[in-house]
This record gives structure tokens, C-alpha cells and sequence, in this order.
């Protein structure tokens, strides 16, 4: 990218390292790279604001709060305003938010209301095992289904093709909490050969961590591999119908392997990299449900428990962690889209 | 060769299209159409022709495997007849994904017509907002909303629609500024059409059937969400049967009853897969991407 | 040359055994191609026959939907296999017709070549332009990665393309159209065709672009000795460069002649009101354009009688029920039509 390039002239002449990183950095601001990911993340401060105003709202709109929470139905009103005295729940709207704020853009996420634990380190704590799970599944569904998108591409209609789409048609009908208890009824309590329940850290024990994700990432990576399938397929079987390169491909008498997987595929993947990007942000909470069916310590337990006893800080660091993946794997998509696309990496014409 | 590209390309992508159009289309729209029908009959009409066991009342001997005489399906360890309660519980999901379409099509399409149809700051500040609402994860959004405005039918309909809205909204907002550079709307204009006419005559005719097939494929996804949230206790309470919440009960009787699972969850999927053969179906007919 | 064959140097003629005169290297004869769209039949191609010989240049010339395309892609073995080809269409006495696919791939580059209406679409836009053109060197070639290299650079550079070396690792996008155009060429040309269809090759390009395309077109032509098909819809065209010509109107040959022949003694009324559509100096200024009135017909229904008779300025009753046989008046020009000199309107 031009970027890169400026940062290594720059670099590569040390003596005048001055004017060297005065260019990279005027390149650099010129790069259209650079400014289209300026405009991006300047163009989420807004909503990801929203979002947090939007949460704030939400649970105001809650009965109870976090005081009724902790002391339960049976607290005495004198109790109960001595704690929400104690949480600062008196105080105006308005102020509560604009203190939560406060917090945030000097960098403090605030508390739990219920355990005084701080969010940021319960985030950094359940926020891995989440992200682990989501990728576990994306590993998996991508490499199924590149190479199956692939063979059906390759004789449309054909028997492996009808197999694939119905196939896919059948994952994407499937719930994935309905798959997840069919693997627990087969795999671990007819066949025990995995453990339904559990969890150990890949640093602790990588193989024990996969094994106990395992069953996780094939309940939430099955409808991502259907989705996937159907997509690519569908856009390989496109490109190697209406494509003049194809036809010029076939003319020039190269392999019909050759004209499906260098040619079709390799312009059908981008449209699936944007896909699997954008889907990355949205995912994020689809594994709640799944982390409850497989009792997973990741952050959509905390989230629905956080909701139930309005734990308002906790909701609202993890709905914002949530709303930024949203926004940066928007953001990488395109990224990618550009790096991994000739016709934008090198801009405009040579001739 | 002006059309000679196209003159080719035609023929070949049209084959597929043809094939969708003359041999899959009878049997894969008539099939899952003629399913959801008949579902339909059958969770809302059965009751009121047939006497039907309550599905709550818990009068029957439990635990009774399926094709027992009386119980189809036979009954759940609290002695309810599984048959009733798949059926009643069908009426909950069937319910929600065309209230929730619904609902997403007309609010939907109106603030995203609308907005398109404004420009200028009205679309931009609307836009902002619905953004905001997309970058809400899904789920959470109807966790928070169906956490907080209790639990029966009619919440769960207004928790999902919060991203069934904007998500429509959007769909309509494309499909209108499409629409209005178009000549016969710049003449209305032209002619001194008023905005509330244009809308209503000449916008909403033509986004209305790609706004009806987004929704229509949106039914199966409304459909998934409503029973994610009754499995996570969150949506229609028990002992009120849902697909969902049958799932989740029986959940806890996996080992000894698996039936309890699967025969709902089997409902779940079928129907499920219905929805979206028949949204393709359509939208491969209407040739609406 | 089969691929077994030395590849002897870049883009050489063939030694002049292989070039005797006479024999037609190319003989489609009676060509009827049939492609299915949205369930129906559709008649694109409905008896075409034409011969090319080694060195020699015919012209294919019709509007869009004429079935010039299809045939072209016919004759590659480009069609897809929903389309029915019937007929023959012989190459070097080898009817490829019916061959299996991987014999037709054997001969695709190396007997026979396309060159595509749209540069910007014929190139993949994900791959660098040279292994564009030495994936279909070393499909057919048995030489290394390095010599396929090395003869695509020459390739490039022969036509015509400024710092082949350079240009190598550019991608399709960072070329001018032109540009791309003389790589799909040096691609087509790769392994030394004896025969290149030019598929509307300089339509989508601007006009001086164009005429720097032909002229690289005839040149390598007859640098290598190669038979031309030029399928296009500009007479003009024809009329320049070609030995021969073949109109075609809904999948039929309207006439066929030598191109002296058929300017000097235009026979049937559609290549007379395409010619009368070419915009020319010597017409008054600010004149209307005559343009052949109407729409090519449908093509999915069988027509009874001549295609043209509802555009026809001279059509009569019998032109809409019959089918116009084959006329050959003078020998060699031959043409569909009961009424050559226009008198089929007169009462």
C-alpha cells in the first residue's frame, strides 16, 4: 500500500529520519486507505454512542434495579434507600448518565453494581472465551465449506450439488441450541465421546480447551457453513456461467479445474470475506445462548444475568465491547476487501 | 457485438432460472406452501373442530411414549398431551413471525420510504438512529426489551420487531431512492403531486413486493429468535406451551426422553425450512435479490 | 501441432507444407444451433456454412441477436451443454462436433483461438496479465515456468505492448482498454493458432483504438498465415479487410459472397438497408440516418418464411409464408431471397 511504501523509503535513509517520517506521514494522510478508515471509525463515534444512550434508556425503562437486585423481595424500604443512596440510583437521569460517560471517555469502565468487581476486568475475562468460540466456528465453517461450495460449483445440479443444497437448506432451518442438544444426546450421552459440559483455558490445556469447544463450534459453525455454502456456490456457479474470463479461460484450453478454482473461486471468495467479516460482529451475540446450553464462562452469561439484576455498568460495557466489534469487523472487512482486491490495492492506471 | 455478451449469457443463467421456474417451482413451492398451510389449519382450526386435550392441564398419565392411543405424540412428565401442546405452541411461532414481519414491513417501510423520500437531514438523522439499532447485537436487544416488558405474546412481538424495524427500514429506504430518480416519479413531481400522494400512489406500489419478499424471508429468522428467547426462559412463560420453551423443558429430560426434544424441535426445523423454500421460491420467481 | 510437437519459435507461420492453398483449414457446414432460455427454444443459429482457408479472412456480419456470437462460440465448443449444436463443423478434416470435451480442449490455443468483444471483461481481474497468457502456454506447451515466462514477454511484446518486462506483473485494471485488448491477443495467440475468430474484438473500443487493433489483427495474420473469422456487425469493416463475407439475420444466412462480389452486386435487401445505415461523407449534412426499421424477431418461434419480411421494404405475401431457398446467382454469391431487386411490393 502506498502507506507501507512511504514508511519504508522513510526508514531506509536513518540520516534523514526527520523529513523521512514527515513524508510517510503526509503519504499517509494522503493514502486513501488511511482516510477511509478515519471516516469510519469518526463516523461510529456517533453510533456507538447511540448505542450506549440507547442501553442506558433501556434499563431505566426496567422495573427494579440493582438495589431491589441484591437485597430481594423481602428488603425493607429503609434498606433499599440506603443502597441506592450507596449507588448513587437517586440521582437524576441524566446525571447518572453523564457520570457513566464521564467515566468512559477518561477510560474507566465503572463497576459492577452487584459484585463491585470492575467491568473492564470482568470483560477481559469472559470477552476471550467468547471470541474463542466465534472463531473455533469460523475456522470450522470456512474450511467446510470453500471446498464443498467448490465441488458442487463444479457440476451444478449434480448429485454431490442436490446433496449440498439440501444440506444447506436443512442447516440454515436448524436452531442452533436444537443442534447443540442433538450433539449432546448423541456424541456425549450415547457415544460419550465428548464432555458436554465444561471448560478449561488454552493455556492451560489446548487440546482439552478444543475438545470442550469443540461441540460449541459445530452447533454455531453448522448454519454459518450452510449459509457459507450456499453463497459461494451460488456466486462460483455465476461467475463460471455469465463471466467472459471464464469463457476466455476455456477458450485458451486450460484445465476445466483450473477455470473452477483460480479463476470462478478466487473472485467468488471475496463476497464470502465480506460476508464472514461482517457476520463476525453480528455472532457475537448469537453465542449466548449456546455458552448457557454448554455452560461456558464467556460473556453472554454475564450479559443475561447483568440484564436480570440491572447491573446497568456491567450491561453497558458489554453491549459497547459488542456495538465496537460490530463497527471494527465492518471496518476489516473492507479492509480486506481492498488488500486482497488488485483493482483496489493498486489504484488506478499504469498506462 | 453490442448484446452479443448478454445474448450469450442469457440462455445458460436463464436455464437455471428456467428450471427454478418450470420443474422446481411446482413441487418446491407447492410442497412447503402446501406444509405451512395445513400447519396453519391445524394449529388454529384442530381445536375448535376436534376436542382437544388442554395442553396445560396436566390430567394425563405421564411420561407416555409416542403413537399412545389418544396421544400422538403421548404426553411430557407433567402429564400433558404433547400433541395439543405442539399445536398450540405452533400458534405462538406462527403468530410472532408474521406479527414481527408485519409490523417490520409497514413501520419499517414507512420511516425508510420516508426517509429516503425527505433526504437532507430527516434521512440523515434517521439513518444515524437505525444505525444505532443495527449495531445493537440482535439478541441482546430482545433480551433487554423482553426482559423488561414481561413476558407474554404480544412483548415478545414488540422486543423482536426493535431490529426487524430498522432492518426493514433500510430494505425500503434502498428501494424508494431506486424509485424516485426514475422518470415517471420526477414528472408526478413535476406535475405538482403532493408527498403524501407520491408515497401512497406511486412509492409504496412499487417497493411493496421486494419489501413483502425481504419480509417474508425475515418470518423464518423471527421464527428462530422467538424460540432462542423461550429457551433461554425469556419470552412466552411456561407451563404455556412454545416450541421453544417445550424445547427447553425438555432439555432437562434429555436423557430419559429425548422425544421431548425432537419432536418439537423437529416442528421448529421443518417449519423453519418451509419459510425459507418458500421465500426463495418467490423471490426467484419476482427476481428480487 | 499437438502439444507433443517442439513449439518452434514464437509466433512463427507454419512451414509451408501445412499452408498448401485450397483446402479449407475450417468448414462449418450447415450449423444450427439451439439454446434453451427460460424454458424455451431458442433457434439462434439456423443453417450456417462458410469455408476459411489458411491465410484467407471471412467476415460474419449481422445486428445483435443475428446468431453470430453463438455461432462463433459454437465453433470453439464454448456453448453450454444445455445448448444443441447440429451440423459440422470441421477443422482440418476433424469434425469437432461431438468431440469430447477434452479433445476440444487439446485444440483450443493451439488449432483454434477467440479473441472477445470486451477487454475489460476477457481478463480476470484477480490475476496478473502474464500468467494469463502462460496458463495457456504451459496448458499446451511442454515448456518450463521460465520459458513460458520468457515467450509470454516476446508474445506481449509483439503486439505492440510497450515494456513487455515491466507490463508482465501489471494487473488488467492499471491497462488502458486498448491495451488490454493486445493482451487478450498475445493470449489468444500464445501457442500459435491456425485459426482466430476476432468475436466483435475492437467493438468496445474507441474509434483510433479500434483501427490500431485491426491493423494488428491483419498484420499478425500475415505474419503467421493464420485463417481470420471476423464476426462483427460493421460492413465497413468487412468491406476492408476481408475476402469474403457472410450476413446473417436471426440466425440465418441472408447472403453470402466474395466481399468484391457482394458490394458490387448487393442481392439481398438486408444487407442493402445495413449498407444504406453506414454513415458516409458524401450524404447531405443534418440528412436522417436511414436505420433498418423494426426488431429482429423472436427467435424461440420457428419462422415460416423469410425472417426479414416484416422489415422488408420489398416484401410480398409468399415472403411471410414460404421460406426463401438458396440462390447462387453469379456463381459464388449466394443469397435467401425471392426478390433480389426489390420488385416483390410492386402490384
Amino acid at each position: 500500500m502506498i502507506a507501507s511504501g512511504a514508511v519504508a523509503s522513510g526508514a531506509a535513509g536513518p540520516v534523514d529520519a526527520g523529513p523521512g517520517a514527515l513524508r510517510a506521514l503526509r503519504a499517509l494522510a494522503r493514502s486513501a486507505t488511511a482516510r477511509v478508515v478515519a471516516i469510519r471509525l469518526l463516523s461510529a463515534v456517533p453510533v456507538l454512542w447511540g448505542v450506549s444512550f440507547l442501553t442506558f434508556i433501556l434499563l431505566n425503562l426496567l422495573p427494579g434495579d440493582a438495589a431491589s437486585s441484591i437485597l430481594g423481595l423481602n428488603a425493607t424500604p429503609q434498606e433499599l434507600a440506603a443502597l441506592r443512596a450507596k449507588l448513587g440510583l437517586n440521582e437524576p437521569f441524566f446525571t447518572r448518565y453523564g457520570h457513566w460517560l464521564g467515566g468512559v471517555l477518561s477510560g474507566h469502565l465503572g463497576a459492577s453494581l452487584i459484585s463491585g468487581q470492575s467491568v473492564s476486568s470482568i470483560l477481559s475475562q469472559r470477552i476471550p472465551v467468547t471470541l474463542e468460540l466465534i472463531g473455533y466456528a469460523f475456522v470450522l465453517s470456512v474450511a467446510f465449506a470453500v471446498p464443498v461450495a467448490v465441488l458442487s460449483a463444479r457440476r451444478p445440479r449434480g448429485i454431490f450439488d442436490r446433496i449440498s443444497i439440501w444440506l444447506s437448506m436443512l442447516g440454515l432451518a436448524t436452531p442452533n441450541f436444537v443442534l447443540a442438544i442433538v450433539l449432546i444426546l448423541v456424541l456425549s450421552v450415547h457415544l460419550n465421546l465428548l464432555p458436554p459440559i465444561g471448560y478449561t483455558s488454552p493455556s492451560a490445556d489446548l487440546a482439552g480447551n478444543l475438545k470442550f469447544l469443540l461441540m460449541p463450534a459445530i452447533s454455531i459453525a453448522f448454519g454459518l457453513f450452510c449459509a457459507y455454502n450456499r453463497l459461494l456456490r451460488a456466486d462460483i456457479v455465476e461467475q463460471l456461467q455469465r463471466e467472459d474470463y471464464v469463457v476466455f479461460a476455456r477458450a485458451k484450453g486450460i484445465a476445466p479445474r483450473r477455470v473452477l478454482v483460480r479463476h470462478a473461486t478466487r473472485n467468488s471468495l471475496f463476497g464470502l470475506i465480506t460476508i464472514v467479516a461482517v457476520n463476525a460482529g453480528t455472532l457475537i451475540g448469537a453465542t449466548v445462548i449456546i455458552e448457557q446450553i454448554f455452560a461456558l464462562p464467556g460473556i453472554g452469561q454475564e450479559l443475561i444475568s447483568a440484564i436480570s439484576q440491572k447491573d446497568v455498568p456491567l450491561v453497558e460495557g458489554i453491549v459497547v465491547v459488542f456495538a465496537v466489534v460490530v463497527v471494527l469487523a465492518n471496518l476489516v472487512a473492507d479492509l480486506l476487501y481492498a488488500v486482497l482486491d488488485p483493482r483496489i490495492r493498486y489504484g488506478g492506471r499504469g498506462a | 457485438m453490442a448484446a452479443g455478451a448478454p445474448e450469450l449469457a442469457v440462455p445458460v443463467a436463464a436455464r437455471e432460472r428456467a428450471v427454478r421456474r418450470h420443474r422446481r417451482v411446482p413441487l418446491e413451492l407447492v410442497l412447503p406452501g402446501g406444509f405451512l398451510v395445513v400447519l396453519t389449519a391445524a394449529c388454529f382450526l384442530w381445536p375448535l373442530v376436534r376436542s382437544m386435550p388442554g395442553p396445560i392441564n396436566g390430567n394425563f398419565i405421564p411420561d407416555l411414549p409416542a403413537l399412545s392411543p389418544g396421544h400422538l405424540f403421548g404426553t411430557d412428565p407433567i402429564g400433558n398431551d404433547v400433541f395439543a401442546r405442539i399445536l398450540y405452541g405452533g400458534r405462538v411461532s406462527l403468530e410472532v413471525g408474521l406479527g414481527v414481519s408485519f409490523l417490520g414491513t409497514v413501520v419499517g417501510g414507512a420511516i425508510g420510504a420516508y426517509a429516503a423520500f425527505k433526504g437532507g437531514i430527516v434521512q440523515a438523522v434517521i439513518m444515524r438512529v437505525l444505525d444505532v439499532f443495527l449495531a445493537f447485537p440482535a439478541l441482546v436487544i430482545a433480551l433487554v426489551v423482553a426482559d423488561n416488558l414481561g413476558k407474554n405474546e404480544l412483548d415478545v412481538i414488540w422486543a423482536i420487531s426493535f431490529f426487524s424495524i430498522p432492518a426493514n427500514a433500510r430494505i425500503a429506504r434502498a428501494a424508494t431512492l431506486r424509485q424516485i430518480n426514475q422518470p415517471f416519479m420526477v414528472a408526478a413531481r413535476l406535475g405538482g403531486a403532493r408527498d403524501g400522494w407520491m408515497l401512497a400512489r406511486h412509492v409504496a406500489p412499487n417497493i411493496g413486493p421486494q419489501l413483502l419478499t425481504f419480509s417474508l424471508l425475515g418470518v423464518p429468522v423471527v421464527i428462530l429468535i422467538e424460540a432462542a428467547l423461550d429457551f433461554l426462559s425469556l419470552g412466552v412463560p411456561p407451563p404455556n406451551p412454545s416450541w421453544g420453551n417445550m424445547i427447553s423443558t425438555g432439555y432437562q429430560y434429555l436423557s430419559s426422553d429425548p422425544a421431548l426434544v425432537i419432536i418439537p424441535g423437529a416442528f421448529l426445523l421443518v417449519t423453519v425450512m418451509c419459510f425459507n423454500l418458500v421465500g426463495d421460491a418467490l423471490r426467484a420467481r419476482w427476481d428480487l435479490q | 501441432m499437438s502439444a507433443a510437437d517442439a513449439p518452434g519459435p514464437v509466433l512463427a507461420p507454419p512451414p509451408a507444407g501445412e499452408r498448401s492453398a485450397g483446402a479449407p483449414l475450417l468448414e462449418v457446414d450447415g450449423l444450427r444451433v439451439t439454446l434453451v432460455a427460460r424454458g424455451r427454444q431458442v433457434h439462434a443459429v439456423d443453417g450456417l456454412s462458410y469455408r476459411v482457408a489458411a491465410g484467407q479472412t471471412v467476415a460474419i456480419i449481422g445486428e445483435s441477436g443475428s446468431g453470430k456470437t453463438v455461432s462463433s462460440r459454437a465453433v470453439m465448443g464454448l456453448l453450454p451443454p444445455s445448448a444443441r449444436v447440429e451440423g459440422h463443423v470441421r477443422f482440418a478434416g476433424v469434425d469437432l462436433v461431438g468431440l469430447p470435451e477434452r479433445e476440444l480442449r487439446r485444440r483450443r490455443a493451439v488449432d483454434l483461438a477467440i479473441v472477445l468483444q470486451d477487454p475489460a471483461r476477457s481478463l480476470d481481474p484477480t490475476m496478473r496479465i502474464g500468467p494469463q497468457i502462460t496458463e495457456a502456454i504451459r496448458a499446451h506447451l511442454p515448456l518450463s515456468r521460465r520459458a513460458a515466462r520468457e515467450r509470454a514477454i516476446e508474445l506481449l511484446g509483439r503486439v505492440r505492448i510497450p515494456e513487455p518486462r515491466r507490463r508482465y506483473d501489471d494487473y488488467p485494471h492499471q491497462l488502458s482498454g486498448g491495451m488490454r485488448q493486445r493482451v487478450v491477443i498475445a493470449a489468444a495467440l500464445s501457442c500459435n493458432p491456425k485459426l482466430l475468430i476476432a468475436d466483435e474484438a475492437t467493438t468496445a473500443l474507441d474509434v483510433t483504438t479500434q483501427a490500431q487493433i485491426m491493423h494488428l489483427l491483419v498484420e499478425l495474420q500475415a505474419e503467421l498465415g493464420m485463417a481470420l473469422v471476423l464476426i462483427s456487425h460493421d460492413l465497413g469493416l468487412a468491406a476492408t479487410y476481408t475476402d469474403e463475407v457472410v450476413v446473417m439475420y436471426a440466425g440465418r444466412t441472408m447472403e453470402h459472397a466474395p466481399t468484391r462480389e457482394l458490394f458490387h452486386n448487393v442481392r439481398s435487401p438486408y444487407t442493402k438497408a445495413l449498407l444504406g445505415a453506414i454513415p458516409r461523407l458524401d450524404r447531405p449534412p443534418h440528412d436522417r440516418l436511414p436505420v433498418v426499421q423494426g426488431r429482429p424477431p423472436d427467435l424461440t418461434r420457428r419462422m415460416q418464411g423469410c425472417p426479414f419480411h416484416l422489415r422488408c421494404p420489398s416484401a410480398a405475401e409468399r415472403c411471410a409464408a414460404e421460406r426463401p431457398p438458396e440462390v447462387v446467382d453469379p456463381p459464388g454469391h449466394r443469397f435467401a431471397c425471392f426478390f433480389p431487386h426489390g420488385e416483390g411490393n410492386l402490384p
